[in-house]
């Protein structure tokens, strides 16, 4: 119960929107309410309507109130069902699309930061499970729980109405199913499911890991030990799991009895309490039935209830997302781009020992060339980083016509385009994604660009053409085509800085010296950065440095490198194939 | 109703036996139930008093209890059945991965695949769990009653008789109907739900574009798009549990108006009325049950489907044809390829006509342009992939591929991005040898040029690599693989797909360096674009759509001036300026 509270003590993604919504939120839960409130008052309605019946009253009026009713419950319970399911989900999904939109800002943020605390990709799609299983949260857990409750209140009010101490003893005994049984399952059951789901993840990664380095396990004739390997998280989740069944059915059944005993003493009850007249003993079986329909609300809210572990890890990470907001820096502008500056810059990674930049000093003017090369390692990406304002030197400054670019983030998409190791196509048509690049380009801009990275001949050639569909992450087209794209996109951006990151690493040697061929052709009168791991179309530039230890080592025009520097052409040549 | 195929599992006829018998008792029960709660009410009614009450009331106590200990009896004799098949399904499923070897794999997809034998299993077990209890429950306990409750009102029973088939019609009309529909949105569904984390891994583009604030707006859009489509189909789907529900409440609001006018008729006495009122509920309780699971019943059939599926495909025989020798090759054997075709389907042919002879300790390039299949024939090569037609012959012996096991243990893969295991550094190094000593994987690692990078980790080869772990350069990786040759001499075969296509140059030197070395009383097989190593061959294979258009010593292809040296001009590209 502790943790629960603790949960919500800086909680702004559940509550809040508890709120916000709470006139739909009201509306869910009457209708909930009202769905089993229509079941248990069909079966009442019902016992007295045949008990009166059957005292043979002399005018079929005298049963033709509850012959209404009978009939309005029997519609009105599946209707409400009906409309709050639909209520719900539609709450539930309008929750979802806020959601989304400040996830999404939350990471847009700090997508560096989150970035470097998480290194692989899968923290994006842990953050969308997040958002569905706080949807679930709201759908399993929270609104059968207040239905539940709202249920029990009511069925103790109306037999405290008649007597207050069999309301009493009532409260006592369904409170033990609508409220101990839940934190019962939370306490027992609840750590169990939390665990379940680590081991899951566990032997997901485990797994995964196998199934990657297959060929490896085959080639090592281990059959047995690839198979053992498998065998302790296939038992250690059958034995969670076993204990888990085992704890439902025995918790379900205690449920069950002590409904069973609610049931009897209600009758008990009511054989007491109505049996003065005949006209009183017409209720006696509305009583005895009413109760019946309500053992599914009750018996539900532990079972959503034990889920509870699992939505607080989703709600405390999602809630951790903007705890850190990024520092501000005060935005100014710069005109034309002039120079590009680094002054004796070095930079440490927080909380990393080794200086990844050492003393680095750089200027660059409209229109020239560099090209970066070194081991992976030695501080090219840093510096790029650097460059870009994602990383913020521990000393010494980079600038733009002399204002550090920190400041100059606004207006970073006007000075800088970047080509990088695989750019990103959005799941939408060749039209909208190189439009990305500036969302004012005519139909007929971007047709030129199209053009300018040749690519018109093969889109021309698409059935649908520049509506063609570019599918999930751009697969409709080869590295060499995406890449392309994406330059006609920067082409669009049209910024006085290119920076190249590796655009052309996983090409083979044909495409590459394609697309290079092309890049430098289309930005001739911009300035350009390009990290590069070998020497293919290093003609294209005026200026080659070589980084080594975040230092710079060789550098010059690559034709006097390739004329005064051993070094230089022996690894020309080599990557050349002599 | 039940998938046939869930009648084969082993243990499954004792279970429906069971089930059956139990079943049966726990109708009764639930007659027993309804039957003395009525009893109660019905002598309460007379005004008998309280006194007369206490005998139906026990009886109905324990028919109650007992129902719902059946429940529970029922759950305890089926679990070891539903645990002990999913337990060996997956087990089942994990030697077939093995068996079936990384090119299946990689073709279903490796996330499809774990997901399959996590998740999709669990699917299966959640089905088999219910599947059985809820067929049986619906083919007998509405029966039972109604058999019941025709002995007291032929009327009432035939009434409720007649309305069963007309909600199983109604939710077969409307549920085809959604389900039409649903199919129908899935895809545009599809499309919307990873829109988002489309929008998440394309972020750093937005944000190179400027565009990362303004699309905020977008994802809300999209997400309210999302939803109206889903209320939509929603509206639809809920239909079907929509008619179930009014038909089943409306009945029994309808049976008790039709036994109000019996007793106001005095055609039926009050207790058998509130008998036929109790039970009606649980006369629908079954069918209800199975609709409202219907999803996890359509989920588990899928699931075992696809598991099944795949437990079903065939895994290359002969795997024992080539004799067991150590080492299994030596510098007198010959492996000879004569009119082989590879494909990755049935259909469709990757390799074309390759025919080529090696022997001993030959060092054989593999050149071609990107999709020329020289992956394919190193996969052909290393046996992950079976030849659909011509011959093999390993050491005079005639192999259908090269799945053999004696095979297996001649070669040494190394890819261009070798896969690290998240494991300890020394037990990656000694994966094909496990039982190494500390001596020899350090003297392997010494040999790789490993032990300057291994004296800078703080737990030197106990140090834990490999995904979310220290990550390793793709030199280092490199190098790992490399040392698993050094580690185990009977592995003579040395097969490289593209082993240096991600480093940069002066890394690929320095591991030129440690790796012409090895080449020496080794067969090499080299897949690449970098032409420099083609320098370190002695028999060069020129790959062009799938075919080998040339091969020779360097000496003779430069002679030819045909393919090799066409290709070789065209890698080149320009001198410098």
């Amino acid at each position: 119960m502790k943790g629960f509270f603790k949960t919500f003590e800086h909680d702004h993604w559940v509550m809040p929107y508890l709120k916000r919504y709470k006139g739909l939120l009201a509306l869910v839960l009457f209708l909930g309410f009202m769905t089993f409130f229509c079941g248990g008052a069909l079966m009442f309605n019902s016992g007295y309507l045949i008990s009166k019946a059957a005292t043979h009253p002399y005018n079929i009026l005298m049963i033709y109130v509850p012959i209404v009713l009978a009939r309005a419950f029997g519609i009105g319970r599946p209707a409400f069902r009906y409309a709050e399911r639909l209520t719900s989900h539609n709450w539930v999904l309008r929750i979802v699309s806020d959601f989304r939109k400040r996830l999404y800002q939350a990471v847009e943020k700090q997508a560096v930061a989150i970035r470097q605390t998480h290194q692989t990709g899968d923290v994006l799609s842990i953050l969308a499970e997040d958002i569905d299983h706080i949807e679930n949260l709201y759908l399993r857990t929270v609104f059968p729980l207040v239905i539940g409750w709202l249920l029990y209140l009511f069925v103790v009010i109306g037999i405290g109405y008649f007597n207050w101490a069999f309301g009493l003893l009532m409260l006592l005994l369904l409170g033990v199913i609508v409220i101990l049984m839940p934190l019962l399952s939370v306490a027992v059951n609840g750590q169990r499911e939390f665990q379940a789901r680590q081991v899951q993840r566990t032997f997901y990664t485990k797994l995964t890991d196998s199934v990657l380095g297959l060929g490896d396990w085959l080639i090592s004739g281990r059959r047995q030990a690839f198979l053992g390997q498998q065998d302790a998280p296939i038992d250690e989740i059958a034995t969670l799991r076993r204990s888990d069944h085992y704890f439902q059915w025995w918790r379900n059944l205690a449920i069950q009895v002590i409904f069973g005993a609610a049931v009897i003493l209600l009758v008990w009850w009511a054989g007491l309490m109505f049996t003065h007249d005949q006209a009183q003993a017409n209720w006696v079986a509305a009583f005895g039935l009413a109760l019946f329909p309500t053992v599914e609300p009750f018996a539900d809210m532990s079972q959503g209830v034990s889920e509870w572990p699992v939505y607080r890890d989703s709600i405390n990470r999602v809630n951790r997302l903007d705890e850190h907001e990024p520092v501000q820096v005060p935005q100014v502008t710069v005109g034309a781009f002039e120079t590009l500056t680094l002054d004796h810059v070095r930079f440490t990674y927080p909380g990393a020992q080794r200086q990844v930049i050492n003393d680095l000093s750089l200027t660059l003017r409209p229109g020239e060339k560099l090209a970066l090369l070194g081991p992976s390692g030695t501080g090219k990406s840093t510096l790029l980083k650097l460059i870009l304002g994602d990383e913020t030197p521990t000393q010494g400054q980079v600038t733009v016509n002399g204002v550090p670019v920190a400041q100059l983030q606004d207006q970073r998409a006007q000075l800088f385009g970047v080509l990088d190791q695989q750019p990103y196509l959005f799941n939408t048509t060749v039209m909208n994604n190189v439009r990305l690049g500036n969302l004012n380009a005519t139909d007929e801009d971007v047709r030129r660009v199209i053009k300018a990275v040749e690519l018109d001949d093969l889109i021309g050639s698409l059935p649908d053409g520049y509506n063609t569909q570019v599918q999930e992450a751009g697969s409709r087209f080869s590295g060499g085509e995406r890449q392309r794209l994406s330059l006609a996109r920067i082409l669009l951006q049209d910024t006085p800085v290119i920076i190249l990151d590796e655009p052309t690493v996983s090409l083979d040697p044909i495409t590459e010296q394609h697309l290079l061929d092309t890049v430098f052709d289309v930005l001739q009168d911009k300035t350009i950065i390009w990290v590069t791991h070998h020497l293919t179309g290093i003609q294209h530039v005026d200026q080659v440095r070589f980084i080594e230890n975040g230092q710079f080592d060789m550098q010059g025009t690559p034709q006097a490198l390739y004329r005064d520097n051993a070094r230089f052409r022996a690894l020309y040549d080599l990557d050349r194939g002599h | 109703m039940i998938d046939q195929r869930v009648f084969q599992f082993p243990g499954v006829r004792k279970v429906i036996i069971w089930q059956l018998l139990l079943t049966l008792i726990q109708a009764g029960l639930i007659i027993l139930q309804a039957k003395y709660l009525a009893v109660a009410i019905v002598n309460l009614w007379q005004l008998k008093g309280v006194g007369t009450i206490g005998t139906p009331l026990a009886i109905f106590a324990v028919a109650f209890l007992g129902r719902h200990l059946v429940t529970v009896l029922k759950n305890w004799l089926t679990y070891p059945f539903v645990e002990g098949t999913t337990k060996r399904l997956r087990k089942q499923f994990m030697a077939k991965l093995f068996d079936l070897g990384p090119s299946v794999v990689a073709q279903e997809g490796t996330g499809n695949v774990v997901t399959m034998g996590l998740e999709g299993i669990d699917k299966i077990q959640t089905y088999l769990m219910m599947i059985i209890g809820k067929v049986l429950d619906l083919s007998i306990t509405p029966w039972l009653i109604l058999i019941y409750i025709a002995f007291i009102q032929w009327k009432e029973a035939l009434f409720l008789l007649a309305i069963y088939p007309l909600i199983i019609l109604f939710m077969v009309i409307l549920g085809l109907a959604a389900q039409a529909k649903a199919d129908r949105q899935y895809a545009g569904y599809q499309r919307l739900s990873n829109h988002f984390v489309d929008t998440l891994r394309g972020l750093p583009t937005l944000k190179q574009l400027g565009l990362n604030e303004q699309y905020a707006g977008n994802v809300y859009e999209v997400s309210e798009d999302y939803r109206k489509k889903t209320m939509a189909t929603l509206t639809i789907a809920m239909t079907s549990t929509f008619a179930l529900d009014f038909f089943t409440t409306l009945s029994i609001a309808i049976i008790a108006v039709f036994l109000g006018f019996g007793l106001m008729d005095n055609t039926i006495q009050l207790l058998p009325a509130l008998i036929i009122l109790t039970l009606a509920p649980d006369y629908f309780a079954p069918i209800r049950n199975f609709a409202n699971d219907y999803h996890a019943t359509l989920n588990g059939k899928n699931a075992l489907t696809a598991v099944l599926d795949i437990l079903h495909r065939e895994t290359p025989t002969d795997r024992e044809t080539l004799p067991a020798q150590t080492p299994v090759w030596t510098a007198d054997d010959q492996l000879t390829l004569q009119h082989v075709n590879v494909g990755y389907a049935a259909d469709e042919t990757t390799l074309k006509d390759v025919s080529l002879n090696v022997h001993g300790f030959q060092k054989v390039g593999i050149i071609g342009a990107s999709g020329s299949g020289k992956s394919t024939l190193i996969n052909t090569l290393s046996g992950f992939l079976s030849p659909q037609a011509g011959q093999i012959t390993v050491r005079g012996t005639q192999v259908p591929h090269l799945d053999q096991a004696a095979w297996q243990k001649s070669f040494v893969y190394i890819p261009q991005a070798p896969y690290l295991f998240h494991a300890s550094l020394r037990d990656n190094l000694a994966f094909y040898t496990p039982d190494a000593s500390d001596a020899a994987v350090a003297q392997a690692a010494e040999r790789a040029g490993l032990t300057d990078w291994i004296a800078t980790l703080p737990d030197g080869l106990a140090t834990q690599i490999g995904e979310g772990s220290r990550g390793v350069s793709g030199g280092q990786a490199q190098r790992i693989a490399l040392a698993r040759a050094f580690l185990d001499d009977s592995r003579r075969i040395l097969l490289f797909d593209e082993p240096t296509a991600h480093l940069d140059i002066e890394t690929e030197i320095e591991l030129k360096k440690t790796m012409l070395p090895v080449f020496k009383d080794h067969l090499v097989f080299f897949a690449t674009h970098r032409l420099h190593w083609m320098n370190e061959m002695d028999y060069i294979l020129v790959l062009d759509h799938g075919r080998v258009v040339e091969q020779g010593t360097p000496a003779e292809l430069q002679a030819q001036n045909g393919a090799y040296v066409r290709l070789r001009a065209e890698m080149e590209g320009d001198e410098p300026a």
